[in-house]
């Protein structure tokens, strides 16, 4: 991690948050079962997460990690439950609560191929409506932060499966989220990038910054260091 | 008006973008230049073969379907090219980053929209141009020049439907022969290439329940100067107005529930 360069994080969250007592992640009853499936994969999901934590989500292939990932990032709706970052609800707050996550998918998907590394920060620090002023500077911030600046001209599809990752992983950070929900985070990152990851991970946790990251069981500590590890078994998620 | 602001910022980078990947494929332009072009010279030369019945000569018929050509590039940009995009943005896991945004899904795809209409609308002003160059169709100077807003009309009053097609994209994930499948129809009882009186009067109707109709007569009364059969150019404007206004609520309800039930069940991201 660059030194004297950090993200600032939460900022907006804070303002927001009318008790900060209250956790900033907070599941309580999450359910889901897949159409045409008798067995639910989750039935009584419940997590909270005070800021500045960082926890790890762990289980088998198939007990669902990606789609409670995914329930928390907004992306598919529990059947029953309440999730809740900073007191907003993905479905009432849509815009506010999106404005506080940085989501990284697993795999390495999700560039466009034919726009560069910087076109990439610049276009996701207008779809995350930043204030049109702060966005060149956030821009050159993360780019220095995650050590982009020497390709920064350089297009998606010409880059290492490594910096594609390295890009990814930026976006999520670019528009100072107060969560960061990771899907298998480490994928294709060499050891320094690896080292980079976790530095800024840590730099968020401490900054207030909360995280909730997907890792296959046995890996736990490869990605967040001090951090809170869960497992989902039996359609609920424990403690480890 | 912060937040205004913010989202035609965020709209704006989405235009931006698609902008940036088309001219990222130097040829693109010019391969749908030709497209057109060849499309322009077909007509001419079937048009030789036209004589009297509802066109008084050769060039009236040349005149006619050229418009319907430019007219049809627009619409197919609406119905084919919006939801195909959309179902790019699926395969190539690029439209999570919409989902998750703080833009949202609805301004999302309404941006999306914006590069190829405008991209289809300069391709059809090309094709006409062509056809007027090359092959000396007579152009009505006087008003002409009404043909961009023109267009741009009916590009908006397009939108609702090809709202429809991407939310049916959201839902089934393979719209692409179902989207060939209404501009086909669409164009058959509109008079893009031929009069509508030609057809069966059993199906006449429905020429005028659609906004391609008004769209492909007020551009020929304002390039080529045909007059329109049924009411004056105001009265066609003003119909591609109300079909927009009538079917933009519907259709954003429509891809908002498509957006909602693929987050119930769980297939948003399917493909």
């Amino acid at each position: 991690m660059n030194e004297g360069v950090s993200l600032p994080t939460a900022g907006v969250a804070d303002a927001a948050r009318s008790d900060a007592s209250e956790p900033r992640l907070r599941l309580e009853g999450v359910a889901k079962t897949w159409p045409k499936q008798e067995v639910p994969l989750f039935a009584h999901i419940g997590l909270e997460l005070q800021p500045g934590t960082l926890a790890v989500v762990t289980g088998r292939n198939g007990v669902g990690k990606t789609t409670l990932l995914r329930i928390v990032a907004g992306l598919i709706s529990p059947d029953a439950g309440v999730v809740r970052l900073d007191g907003l609800s993905p479905g009432e707050n849509r815009r506010d609560y999106h404005r506080r996550i940085g989501f990284l998918s697993a795999g390495s998907a999700g560039l466009y191929a034919r726009l560069t590394v910087g076109q990439h920060l610049q276009y996701w620090g207008r779809l995350a409506m930043l204030p049109a002023a702060h966005v060149r500077s956030r821009v050159a911030a993360t780019l220095e932060l995650f050590e982009l600046g020497a390709i920064a001209d350089r297009r998606a599809d010409r880059l290492s499966m490594g910096q594609r990752q390295r890009l990814r992983i930026a976006l999520a950070f670019l528009h100072e989220p107060s969560l960061l929900v990771f899907d298998e985070p480490w994928s294709s990152l060499d050891g320094d990038a690896l080292e980079l990851l976790r530095a800024v991970t840590a730099d968020f946790g401490v900054r207030g910054g909360c995280g909730l990251f997907s890792v296959p069981i046995g890996q736990e500590l490869e990605v967040v260091p001090a951090g809170r590890i869960f497992v989902i078994e039996n359609g609920g998620l424990r403690p480890l | 008006m912060r937040r205004v602001r913010a989202t035609a910022a965020g709209a704006a980078a989405i235009v931006r973008r698609d902008a940036i990947i088309f001219s990222s494929y130097r040829l693109r332009f010019l391969s749908e230049f030709v497209s057109g072009a060849l499309g322009v010279t077909l007509f001419y030369y079937v048009s030789r073969l036209v004589t009297g019945g509802e066109f008084a000569a050769s060039d009236d018929y040349f005149a006619y379907a050229v418009v319907g050509i430019a007219v049809l590039q627009v619409l197919t940009a609406a119905l084919v090219v919006l939801p195909m995009a959309v179902r790019q943005e699926l395969l190539t896991g690029t439209f999570e980053r919409v989902l998750v945004s703080a833009l949202g899904p609805v301004v999302g795809i309404l941006a999306m929209a914006v590069f190829p209409f405008a991209s289809a609308v300069l391709s059809a002003l090309v094709t006409i141009g062509f056809a007027a160059l090359v092959f000396g169709m007579q152009v009505e100077w006087s008003t002409a020049s009404l043909a961009l807003p023109a267009a741009i009309l009916g590009s908006v009053a397009f939108l609702p439907i090809a709202l429809l097609m991407t939310a049916a994209v959201v839902v089934v994930k393979q719209v692409g022969a179902g989207s060939g499948f209404v501009v086909t129809c669409m164009s058959l009882v509109a008079g893009v290439l031929f009069p509508v009186v030609l057809l069966p009067d059993w199906i006449e109707w429905a020429s005028e329940a659609q906004p391609l109709t008004p769209a492909v007569d007020l551009l020929r009364n304002l390039v080529v100067g045909t007059p329109i059969s049924d009411g004056s150019v105001w009265e066609a404007a003003g119909r591609l107005a109300a079909f927009a206004l009538v079917l933009m609520p519907p259709a954003i309800l429509a891809l908002r529930a498509s957006l909602r039930g693929a987050r119930r069940r769980g297939t948003i991201l399917e493909y």
